[in-house]
């Protein structure tokens, strides 16, 4: 399992799934407001 | 063969004769054998962390959702573009900062001097930009309970970003010092470990803030 705290390497991992996560909901959440 | 109360942690209360220990210093605080104590206090460091940005946003959150203020205040406005280039700015050193880690690994001297250097640049700079958003914003933390919360999240990250240069200065000064091998990185690996977690922080700052 990904922990983020236990190595820099699991960290960015972490980081990149984030982004991917927070692109995905802003599009989600700026689509459904321009509906 | 040890004694009994030297396997414990502590020394026997006589000393077989000839022999003299000093009992200036307490016995060895116990250790965790799968933690080492730099992680350990790193892990509890970001833990707490988490719970302190966590306040902030409830602010946030309570301010919009439950108390259904305008976000930005009335006749405000955010700089979401400027924003948005330090947010690259800011990820992308999150990539320089792995590609240095990833160079002391491979005992890439060079790499690894250059990766944490480039690292502490863009960190710097977002600083920079982000201190110059704040002078000409046109509001203050004092001209309403949003001007409150915008400057109460962005600062406490901005701090944050502070400790990360204070941070990846010494790892940087210790790897022009000839620190750090492909076996022993701790220096390198943990402060990592705290920059990427600062940029996940301003990851969802930006976006809560800024964007949505």
């Amino acid at each position: 399992m990904l922990n983020p705290l236990r190595s820099e390497a699991e960290a960015f991992r972490f980081l990149v799934y984030v982004s991917v996560v927070v692109a995905l909901i802003v599009a989600i959440v700026l689509l459904v407001r321009a509906l | 063969m040890e004694s009994g109360s030297a396997a414990l942690g502590y020394a026997p209360l006589r000393e077989p004769a000839g022999v003299h220990h000093d009992h200036e210093h307490p016995p060895e605080a116990n250790r965790s054998s799968r933690v080492d104590a730099q992680f350990l206090g790193m892990m509890l460091f970001i833990i707490s962390e988490v719970m302190l940005f966590g306040a902030f946003f409830t602010a946030y959150f309570f301010i919009r959702a439950v108390a259904g203020a305008e976000w930005p205040a009335p006749g405000e406005q955010l700089p979401v573009a400027i924003a948005g280039v330090n947010t690259a700015v800011l990820v992308s050193s999150s990539f320089t900062m792995h590609w240095a880690l990833g160079s002391a690994k491979a005992e890439n001297r060079a790499g690894m001097r250059a990766g944490l250097l480039t690292t502490f640049l863009l960190g710097a700079t977002f600083l920079t930009i982000q201190i110059n958003e704040y002078v000409h914003l046109g509001f203050g933390p004092a001209t309403n309970a949003q001007g409150t919360i915008f400057f109460g999240l962005t600062g406490l990250h901005g701090a944050h970003v502070f400790v990360g240069l204070i941070l990846l200065s010494f790892a940087t000064i210790r790897a022009f010092r000839g620190h750090f091998t492909a076996k022993e990185h701790r220096g390198v690996e943990v402060p990592g470990i705290y920059w990427h977690f600062v940029d996940v922080m301003w990851i969802i700052v930006y976006s809560t803030v800024y964007i949505l």
